[in-house]
């Protein structure tokens, strides 16, 4: 502990992690709240009101809801240490080995469309804002704006239903439903990027001409810099900080959005899984893709905070 | 926010367009289901799962009914759950967001980090979690997606807070006893109330999305209750037979949504600062032949004549902040530029360096900067030629410094890009500038990053990349406003050495008439926008314009009577947009009369001495120089009877020799310099 | 108006690596109807002390006391009023500035009398009371000082606190904010803490000049007596600083010796002994002997040397030849 003391790097990633495991904390217990604050009995909703009680009553001992709380929380954290997030109400089927099946679809087409969001947004923000910079091309400009807020502002799914209908049914392009080869990601992925590229991208153009107002972008030009190298050595690192900071945000929001996407393209991930099973009312399976949810945002969180440590040499690990 | 900026946003089309968009959409939430409620509930047997028939002309469900029908009621029902949701997120949101300001620190900071925590997940997780806690359905929905907003809403109103409570005022009325309610109701809320406005806007947007998504999912409106999300639902399973049955509700939603989003984001334009607007630059203007002057002299590294900077104004047309400014400065000669701020001194340096914002229009009758005339090429040709012959030093040694680069790398650019050095060779020299500055261990300073140096260091810093080359002009721009005088002193100290080893002409720019009179051979007085009078340093006992006169006698002093009230100027600058015709001084001069509606030009009062004024004064100023009690002057009384300590040797400790600039200093280093 | 006092006053910022101390233990106190003028280079200090006096940041040790009664409630501390820097940042811009003058002051009223009170307060700082119904935001910087000044008096206070009130106003306008506070100071015998960074502007309105160094008032006295005769080699140095006309810059006062730290050493790590001691022209850097300085704190024999100065040589330089 002492020799850690006097290094920064290990002081922030201890209080980092400390905060990591608060936040999972906070997580687990509510997972674990929320069938405990379902009004009414779970069981009986789930096996509905025609189920005889001894069924009902069997259900409940298995599931320990028979215990006391505190019991049955105990019981719920060990369980979850051990992998075990419990065994699916309809179905029987542990909810871990579900969510095992459905997690790669779901991640591979998260990530899919977080790669396209960086590669698309990051030249395109900072393209726009050194043509647009000082108030130049105010058509552009206007054009740009105004195109990215309508589009952004269209959820995915509505998206997706537009892009089934123009490519899939019109044009018959791409499948419209499934995970199979390569094209059948197109959609679904062109669905869930291309709002979040438009968002990023125009938070790129502004965070790089807020930079370019800067005192030193001033003191690079006094040093007769080629415009290109401006940019690229005294603007765009200067951005970095708020591009990655929106670039984590969004794909938190990415992770989740997948929920609607999926269902509008039958994805077999565990957006699929998660709406069939809160209309099934089977909770333990709720509340296991809840908690992956959760924990891939916490996750994402950590990860960007940490390259924010690492990419900003004022950052606050030397503070502490 | 005022009614005109009200105004404003509706005049802005996009915000115009969503505000009737709006409008048409609450007269539909009103009227539709009483014109066509029971028309939209009727099923039609013969007409199951219909496509675009002139009787439906988006077609019908599966039950029959009329899917034009639906969509137009379903308005009121989207609507009212979107606004209920929003008015949820709201309320919470603004609770939670307060809350720390009236709760004590740590139940604050309690608040606030809880509040942090629901953040970090997305709303359709938190969404998805109410919804299965509040059950199926459209009042679990409302709860749901209303919660689900309230963290991101806190945090909004978090962050605003805080900003506000950081303001002074916010300071001020605690220090005046104001309680915490109340200084929440009537300092705080009230300033942030534009962006939660704007966001709440927003928010509606947002949820009457999200509520669609939900009802998609089937996790929202249950039947036989639909809303657009319900419908579109519906529509999709069939979108192969009559893709009208989803498109419809979809379109209604997103343009729905769009209202409010767009409706708030150009409310928040008109609320915000906009950007400067450029404009074609103006006709060429009359020129100001009267204030031309025309002898240049042949070793001047620096000739502006008539030197206008203008800018387009809110209202149309342009203002010229530096309006035919002359400005001469010979090689190796120091020059003062002093004035107000707003007199147009920065503006002037940056126009004569070409690094004027991009929204100026920069024009002279003449400029010439080290041998070039920049005005009307392009700017690849004018860095070509200017290269590194102009060296500026910036006000603020903090910002002018990029945060995410090493300070000796900083410096090497200049030789990189100009000599094509390579980058142990330039970074060689940045450390040997650094210590030609007097910044200690150069070396391991050169691997800093600049928010690792203090203040003086900085700007020490800052002088250094300048002599990276051989400067022809130098020019500082209030470089020791934000030091302490003693660093001051340094750094004005550093300058002179540095003008005196390396022969540059400096330009320095300062408020402090005593800073210039301190480093400056001649003094340039500006006032808004224009020179008002020139004069050696040595005659500003004589100053001859009033203005000159009157900030010379307003700054109190060390030698200052303190028994005596101090000189005033009364009045206040004007702004450059309603500059006065004629002598710009003349509202706030005592000696103005019927000839000051002529613009004065600059006329010689004295050898060497200029003046733009129609009633020059002539008598001597009381500056009482030399027999300040005091004054630096009078260090050796200070010292004591012990007398000073020994003085430091001249030349040693101020500026290492820059080793002669001609050579690559690189070659010699280490070795003492020639002095 | 009343006496205030400062004892071993102490602010602590941060804990752990962050920590420091931006007031460290000042003694201080400002008699009743005289103007101190506190004068320190940025981050020395200053604001925190006053900021201390009014509740704005919580003290970590000592007291602060308005006629020998500690102050110890936020309405003990009304009797103080602070005047910001920034005359723009100081007013609420969606309050009129009579609304914000009036919420100053004390005890509930009939709104005739608030309204004529504002009048008369705004008639003080020599404003048009019909300005009484416009936004801070048509006022130039000057005259919202004038503004700040009136809320500041409209709280009846014991004592009037200004930190830095001209320095974030131009030149020509500088010198009639500083007419106003000498005439306010004359016409109503306040009591004031008056802080600038600037000597000559602290010299104009102070009786009495105390110096801070580095969180601690390193020497304090009559303004004549510390201006003509300084005590401490810090304030010697302000004072060669100074920028006067006639004076060049070549020639070269005691602080420009190259063997001393040009700038003030981090307020989190301060140095041992005489804080000062790296920058101190006579101190062990030019004179290996006093090592002293170096080694012992002189700021506990403070109280006994004149100015109480925090030097180990002040007496040395008692004797000052007559002018
Ligand atoms: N809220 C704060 N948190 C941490 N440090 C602070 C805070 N306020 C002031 N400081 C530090 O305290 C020291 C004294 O600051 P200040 O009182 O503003 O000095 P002055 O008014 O003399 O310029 C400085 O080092 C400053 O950075
Ligand atoms: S021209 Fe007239 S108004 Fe202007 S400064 Fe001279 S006397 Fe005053
Ligand atoms: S104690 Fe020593 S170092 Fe400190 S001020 Fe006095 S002489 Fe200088
Ligand atoms: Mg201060």
């Amino acid at each position: 502990m002492s020799a850690w003391a006097g290094n920064p790097w290990a002081g922030f990633l201890l209080r980092r992690l400390g905060r990591l495991a608060v936040s999972l904390a906070v997580l687990v217990t509510l997972a674990f709240g929320m069938i405990h604050l379902i009004p009414g009995d779970p069981v009986r909703a789930a096996l509905g009101v025609t189920a005889p009680p001894d069924l009902v009553d069997a259900r409940r001992e298995a599931l320990g809801l028979n215990d006391p709380i505190g019991v049955q929380y105990v019981d719920y954290v060990r369980s979850l240490f051990s992998g075990d997030l419990g065994i699916s109400m309809t179905s029987g089927v542990p909810v871990s080995e579900t969510i095992g099946q459905r997690l790669p679809a779901t991640a591979s087409l998260a990530v899919a469309a977080f790669v396209v969001v960086m590669l698309a947004a990051i030249p395109l923000g900072l393209a726009m804002a050194v043509l647009t910079r000082g108030g130049r091309r105010r058509g552009a400009e206007l054009g740009f704006t105004s195109t990215s807020a309508v589009v952004a502002a269209i959820p995915e799914f509505l998206l997706a239903v537009g892009l089934v209908f123009v490519f899939g049914v019109t044009l018959g392009w791409f499948p419209v439903a499934g995970r199979s080869h390569a094209a059948s990601y197109v959609l679904p992925v062109v669905a869930l990027a291309l709002g979040p590229a438009l968002l990023m991208a125009r938070i790129v153009r502004v965070e790089a001409l807020a930079v370019m107002d800067e005192d030193f972008v001033r003191t690079a030009r006094a040093k007769r810099l080629p415009p290109l190298r401006v940019y690229l050595r005294h603007v765009f690192p200067n951005a970095l900080t708020s591009t990655l900071t929106i670039g984590g945000l969004l794909l938190s929001g990415m992770i989740v959005g997948t929920v609607l996407v999926e269902n509008v393209f039958a994805w077999p991930g565990m957006g699929m899984t998660i709406v069939s099973s809160i209309l099934a009312k089977d909770y333990p399976v709720v509340q296991g893709i809840v908690l992956v949810y959760g924990a891939a945002v916490l996750l994402v969180n950590l990860v960007v905070d940490v390259l924010l440590a690492v990419a900003d040499p004022r950052s606050t690990i030397r503070e502490g | 926010m005022g009614r005109d900026q009200w105004r404003a946003a509706l005049r802005n089309p996009v915000g115009a367009v969503a505000a009737g968009l709006l409008v048409v959409l609450a007269i539909l939430a009103v009227v539709a289901p009483i014109l066509w409620g029971d028309a939209a509930e009727e099923t039609d047997p013969a007409a199951l799962s219909q496509g675009s028939t002139s009787e439906h002309p988006l077609g019908t469900d599966a039950l029959g009914r009329d899917i034009m029908l639906r969509v137009l009621v379903a308005t009121r029902y989207s609507l009212g759950l979107a606004l209920l949701a929003t008015a949820i997120c709201v309320v919470a949101g603004v609770l939670l967001g307060v809350l720390p300001a009236v709760l004590g620190r740590r139940a604050g900071r309690l608040v606030t980090a809880a509040v942090n925590l629901a953040v970090a997940f997305p709303g359709l997780l938190l969404a998805l979690f109410f919804a299965v806690i509040f059950g199926v359905g459209a009042r679990g929905a409302v709860l749901a997606i209303g919660l689900a907003g309230a963290p991101s809403f806190a945090r909004l109103v978090q962050t605003n807070v805080a900003a506000v409570a950081g303001r002074d005022y916010v300071a001020a009325a605690r220090v005046a006893g104001v309680g915490r309610f109340r200084l929440v109701a009537r300092h705080l809320l009230p300033n942030i109330g534009e962006p939660l406005v704007v966001n709440a806007t927003v928010m509606a947007g947002t949820a009457l999305l999200a509520f669609a998504g939900l009802s998609f999912l089937g996790l929202g409106v249950q039947p036989p209750a639909y809303d657009w999300g319900r419908l579109l639902g519906e529509g999709l399973d069939r979108i192969y037979i009559n893709p009208a049955a989803a498109l419809a509700p979809g379109v209604a939603v997103v343009v729905a949504g769009l209202a409010f989003t767009l409706l708030g984001e150009s409310i928040a334009q008109v609320v915000g600062v906009r950007a400067v607007r450029r404009r074609r630059p103006p006709a060429a203007d009359e020129p100001a032949a009267a204030l031309a002057r025309a002898a240049a002299e042949p070793d001047a590294v620096l000739v502006a004549d008539d030197l206008r900077v203008g800018f387009p104004a809110p209202g149309g047309g342009w203002t010229h902040p530096v309006d035919g400014v002359g400005l001469t400065v010979r090689r190796g000669e120091t020059v003062g530029i002093v004035g107000e701020s707003g007199s147009g001194k920065s503006l002037t340096a940056l126009a004569v360096a070409q690094l004027a914002p991009d929204s100026a229009h920069v024009t002279a009758q003449r400029l010439e900067v080290a041998g070039v005339a920049p005005l009307g090429r392009a700017d690849a040709e004018v860095r070509e030629l200017l290269g590194t012959k102009v060296a500026m030093v910036f006000q603020d040694p903090m910002t002018s410094f990029n945060p995410s680069m090493r300070v000796g790398r900083q410096l090497a650019e200049v030789t990189r890009v100009h000599e094509r050095q390579g980058r142990r060779a330039a970074l060689a020299r940045a450390v040997d500038r650094l210590r030609t500055v007097r910044v200690p261990a150069p070396e391991r300073r050169a691997h800093q990053y600049p928010h690792e140096f203090s203040g003086g260091m900085r700007q020490r810093a800052m002088i250094a990349m300048g002599l990276m080359s051989t400067p022809e002009l130098i020019i500082a721009d209030e470089p020791t406003t934000a030091l302490d005088v003693t660093v001051q002193r340094q750094v004005l100290r550093l300058l002179e050495d540095v003008q005196a080893e390396t022969g540059a002409a400096v330009v320095l720019i300062s408020h402090d008439i005593a800073v210039v009179g301190q480093l400056c051979e001649r003094v340039v007085v500006m006032y808004a926008g224009r020179v008002v009078e020139e004069l050696p340093v040595g005659r500003l006992g004589a100053a001859a314009h009033p203005y000159t006169r009157a900030l010379l006698a307003s700054v109190p002093d060390l030698a200052t009577d303190r028994d005596r009230p101090l000189a005033t100027i009364p009045g206040r600058p004007p702004d450059p947009a309603d500059r006065p015709e004629g002598c710009a001084f003349a509202p706030r001069c005592e000696f103005a009369d019927d000839a000051c509606r002529v613009r004065p030009g600059l006329a010689a009062v004295a050898p060497d001495q200029r003046a733009a004024c129609w009633h020059p004064r002539t008598q001597p100023l009381d500056l009482a120089l030399d027999a300040v009690p005091g004054g630096s002057c009078d260090t050796d009384r200070r010292w004591g009877a012990e007398g000073p300590p020994e003085p430091s040797v001249q030349g040693v400790g101020r500026l290492e020799r820059v080793r002669d600039p001609l050579h690559d200093p690189t070659s010699d280093r280490g070795a003492g310099g020639q002095a | 108006m009343r006496e205030l006092s400062f004892e071993g006053t102490t602010v602590r910022f941060g804990t752990g690596r962050s920590a420091l101390t931006a007031v460290d233990g000042v003694d201080l106190t400002v008699p009743a109807g005289s103007v101190v003028g506190l004068v320190g280079e940025s981050g020395s200090g200053k604001s925190t002390l006053a900021k201390a006096a009014v509740g704005l940041v919580p003290t970590t040790g000592g007291e602060i006391r308005l006629d020998g009664a500690p102050l110890r409630t936020s309405r003990d501390r009304r009797k103080l009023q602070l005047v910001f820097q920034d005359p723009h940042a100081s007013l609420d811009p969606r309050m009129t500035i009579g609304e914000s003058i009036a919420e100053a002051l004390p005890g509930r009223r009939r709104r005739a009398a608030r309204t004529a009170e504002v009048a008369r307060l705004l008639e003080l700082v020599g404003l048009d009371p019909a300005r009484a119904r416009s936004l801070p935001s048509g006022l130039s910087g000057g005259q919202r000082q004038r503004v700040a000044l009136a809320r500041a008096l409209a709280a009846e206070p014991e004592v009037v606190l200004a930190d830095e009130i001209t320095s974030a106003l131009d030149v020509s306008v500088q010198g009639s904010v500083l007419n106003l506070v000498r005439d306010l100071q004359r016409q109503l015998g306040l009591t004031m803490l008056f802080i600038s960074h600037n000597l000559s502007v602290v010299r104009y309105v102070s009786d009495v000049i105390a110096v801070m160094y580095l969180g601690r008032i390193v020497e304090a006295g009559p303004a004549d007596a510390v201006l003509s005769a300084p005590r401490h080699p810090y304030t010697r140095t302000l004072l060669d600083a100074a920028p006067a006309f006639g004076v060049a810059l070549d020639d070269p006062v005691p602080a420009d010796d190259p063997r001393l730290d040009a700038e003030a050493p981090s307020p989190h790590d301060p140095p041992p002994g005489c804080r000062f001691h790296r920058r101190c022209p006579i101190g062990p850097l030019t004179r290996p002997e006093r090592t002293i300085c170096a080694e012992t704190d002189p700021q506990p024999g403070a109280a006994d040397r004149p100015h109480r100065a925090a030097c180990h040589f002040a007496t040395d330089l008692m004797e000052v030849p007559a002018p």
